[in-house]
């Protein structure tokens, strides 16, 4: 999904002036169009999480935390983080690097191929790996034998979390790397540089803004998703819900004071998603534009 | 270290950028490969550079055979045209780059390192400017700093592409100068590529014309001059031949 | 022969482990749909996919997920068109949060949305007060669906909004066209394939969507079902075909809504390039 995900590389141009632009009553009815927009579904929601989460007060809030399944869930969805995070951002280099500084037929297919799990639902996301793991799948049986669990357990969580979010690091760095051009890289390999040095001591420095957008939109996307783990889950209390799953449990269950708490948690990790992704993206356009002067 | 490219053919996709090309350049010789975009120059650079792979064809750096091995191995100094430093480097650091990344062995110590970057440093005068970021310099103290880094691992031979292009007049005289001289004094084997037939006439010793990946002539500046050996030589240096003076 | 050779390092190193990763987390796994669903037969799979309460959900995945994209389609431009030509305090701050439905997750989006419109709280009363109930009805999932598809339009149409030369405007005016006939005749021809790219994104975000839309939907059998709650329910019940039968074919929707959108962004680009 170009153009959404994808890290943006342009420079802001200036807005027109004179015969070019909109009487101001225009502008006031748009901006007041929009305000209303965002508000009633962007800010609207936002507010509502914090507000019911400290609707009882800030000592139910804090309880809500002392509850021992409600830390499980926070572990769990920490520690799927921490082990999805990583394979992704290395298959984001890897791909990243193959795509953007060479060339080979089948070049498109690649990378439609990784922006997949962009397009289907992410229960889908879940039930591939039902299908391949689960009791009826294929491995089920062989894994039933030899004792090994991946659904329901965390395995099967961090293989549809892993689905789910391996495009994002790419993504924030195939565009990032094209508009960079790779001289730089060749002149390091004139210069004697061996392929991880070059790696090291050229590349890294010159992606790392796209290589923090990537990474900050995996991890958010990792902590937070919910159908594809919903599925591979079973929802086992204590053992393999996560914290998206918990606030569904809560809410079903009409503790709606605990479920908005954990649900605020995640909030604060979107808004701090998003302020770091702004700042990226910034330095990264600021780095574009001072290298190609 | 002289150099030679025999028979050397590089197409893209049905275009042959080099076409059956093959030159010899001598040690200490100062050359260069003029003309117009699409001529084959930069594509001829970058094979003799290792930085593209002839499709057919040997390259040579003295005896040795080199047409297999990447740039990496190969000790060419390289300048680019829009310098490609590494922007988050020191112009220090910028110019160590190749002593650095050396393996260990290899390796100059910290402070054999230091005094050849400050060295190199005060040959491109910029003495001074070892600790300033790229993004703090001038086009041409930029070009001067990948010229240092680019000297700074010793290189047998020193390629250029279109090295002023990017830079304005005043600041392309200056370094034109600067380049004859520093040639004079070192005689490294350097090859430049350019569009530009003043600079090529002024700097060099020896010019070779391209058009269209084919050698159109070879020959000092005045050879060329005074005997442009076809039309198209003769046009693109806006010379008259003798056939086109008299067929008006 | 020409070899094939590279000159910067790792090719092989990058692209192979690219190669085996993709093959063994999706196109193994994808493959088990598609066996799945052949192993139950051709039968089986066309009961499963027009079963009356399987329909009904279509008409909710994928007909109210084109009203929102819609929907998404006419705010997302005027969004892009405020962020980018206008100047005024707490801009910025309006620029990042449209980014917020990427950054928030679906189950904390499903439950926001839920409680901002319930009969009792917030903006319910309100709805209650006209005769319209927002929760467990098509009104809540398309509330829902909209939040999802929100960033899409208009992080599609902005970049090519910035990009538009102004001059082109100018001229326009000088020629004698009044604001709304420049923005017709010139601008909105220029900004329609990503206009259509952004729809097309939101609407194959939609299809899918999960999280953001159960609180709200209230899951009522033929009324406000989702195909991928259905999935989960066929699942539950050990009907694993079924399941199968029903993910190939979001599957296969979502690969047809993808073609379209690579169609329209190629012509966006050959467009741009023109321009």
């Amino acid at each position: 999904m170009a153009g959404a995900t994808t890290f943006p590389v342009r420079a802001s141009r200036a807005i027109p002036r004179g015969a070019a632009s909109d009487p101001l009553w225009v502008r006031i009815i748009l901006i007041g169009i929009v305000l209303v927009f965002f508000s009633l579904f962007l800010f609207l929601p936002l507010v509502v999480v914090f507000h019911d989460a400290l609707l009882k007060g800030l000592g139910h809030f804090f309880k809500s935390f002392a509850d021992p399944y409600t830390q499980h869930a926070i572990f769990l969805t920490l520690l799927t983080a921490l082990i999805a995070v990583p394979l992704n951002t290395l298959f984001g280099l890897c791909a990243a690097w193959s795509i953007t500084r060479f060339q080979f037929r089948g070049k498109s297919l690649l990378t439609s191929l990784i922006d997949l799990p962009l397009w289907v639902s992410p229960v889908i996301g879940g039930l591939i790996y039902v299908l391949v793991f689960g009791r009826q799948g294929w491995l089920g049986p062989w894994l039933m034998e030899n004792d090994i669990r991946i659904i329901f357990a965390l395995p099967g969580i961090v293989l549809a979390t892993t689905f789910v979010t391996f495009p994002f690091v790419a993504r924030g760095l195939i565009p990032l790397m094209q508009a960079q051009g790779f001289k730089e890289e060749e002149a390091a390999l004139t210069l004697g540089a061996n392929g991880w040095q070059t790696f090291w001591r050229v590349t890294v420095p010159k992606i790392r803004w796209g290589l923090l957008y990537g990474v900050i939109l995996c991890n958010a996307r990792a902590m937070g998703e919910f159908g594809a783990v919903s599925v591979v889950s079973g929802h086992i209390r204590g053992q393999t819900n996560t914290m998206p799953l918990q606030i569904e449990i809560l809410y079903n269950e009409y503790q709606f004071a605990a479920a908005f708490a954990v649900a605020s948690l995640l909030s604060l990790l979107a808004l701090v998603t998003l302020t770091l992704k702004t700042y990226a993206e910034w330095r990264a356009a600021r780095q574009l534009s001072a290298g190609t002067e | 270290m002289s150099i030679e490219v025999k028979n050397v053919i590089k197409k893209f996709g049905k275009f042959a950028a080099v076409d059956d090309l093959s030159l010899k350049i001598g040690t200490g010789e100062l050359v260069a490969l003029l003309g117009p975009s699409g001529s084959g120059k930069t594509t001829l650079l970058r094979i003799i550079a290792g930085l593209e792979f002839p499709d057919q064809g040997e390259v040579f750096y003295g005896e040795e055979e080199v047409t297999d091995r990447s740039a990496y191995h190969r000790k060419a100094g390289f300048v680019f045209q829009h310098y490609a430093l590494f922007q988050h480097l020191s112009v220090f650091e910028n110019i160590a780059f190749g002593l650095r990344v050396r393996p260990a062995k290899h390796r100059p110590a910290e402070a054999d390192i230091r005094d050849r970057v400050l060295e190199l440093l005060d040959r491109v005068q910029l003495a001074g400017y070892e600790k300033r970021l790229p993004s703090q310099l001038s086009g041409g103290q930029r070009q001067r700093v990948a010229f240092a880094r680019a000297l700074a691992i010793e290189p047998q031979v020193l390629l250029l592409d279109e090295p002023f292009g990017a830079l304005d007049a005043k600041v392309r005289k200056e370094l034109r100068t600067w380049l004859r001289s520093f040639h004079d004094t070192t005689h490294l084997t350097s090859l430049f590529v350019t569009h530009d037939q003043d600079e090529a006439f002024e700097v060099a010793d020896r010019v070779v014309v391209l058009h269209q990946g084919k050698i159109q002539q070879d020959g000092t500046p005045r050879e060329i001059r005074e005997r442009p050996a076809n039309d198209f030589v003769a046009d693109f240096l806006g010379l008259y031949t003798e056939s086109a003076a008299s067929g008006i | 022969m020409a070899k094939k050779r590279h000159i910067l390092p790792g090719f092989g190193l990058t692209l192979g482990y690219t190669l085996v990763y993709l093959t063994l987390i999706v196109l193994i796994p994808l493959s088990a749909l598609f066996t799945k669903t052949l192993s139950g037969g051709w039968e089986h799979f066309w009961e499963t996919i027009t079963s009356p309460r399987v329909l009904a959900s279509y008409r909710i995945s994928f007909g109210l997920s084109f009203i929102a994209a819609l929907i998404n389609g006419i705010f997302g431009v005027i969004a892009a068109w405020v962020l980018v030509r206008y100047e005024f305090p707490g801009k910025k701050l309006l620029d990042a949060i449209v980014d917020l439905p990427f950054a928030l997750p679906t189950a904390v989006a499903g439950i926001a949305l839920t409680a901002l419109y319930s009969p009792r709280e917030w903006l319910g009363p309100f709805f209650k007060d006209l005769g319209i109930n927002v929760v467990f009805t098509p009104l809540g999932i398309l509330i829902a669906l909209t939040f999802i598809g929100l960033p899409f339009v208009v992080r599609t149409v902005q970049p090519v909004l910035q990009d538009l030369s102004a001059d082109v405007e100018e001229a326009a005016a000088c020629l004698g066209a009044n604001r709304w006939q420049t923005f017709w005749r010139v601008i909105f021809p220029a900004l329609l394939p990503s206009i259509l790219t952004g729809i097309t994104l939101a609407y194959g975000r939609a299809v899918g969507e999960y999280g953001s839309v159960i609180f709200i939907a209230g899951n009522l059998p033929f009324k406000t079902e989702i195909t991928p709650l259905l999935i989960i329910a066929k699942l539950e019940q050990y009907d694993y075909t079924g399941a199968a039968g029903l993910g190939f074919l979001m599957l296969l929707a979502s690969l047809v809504i993808l073609l379209i959108s690579n169609g329209l962004q190629h012509w966006q680009a050959k467009r741009q390039g023109v321009a």
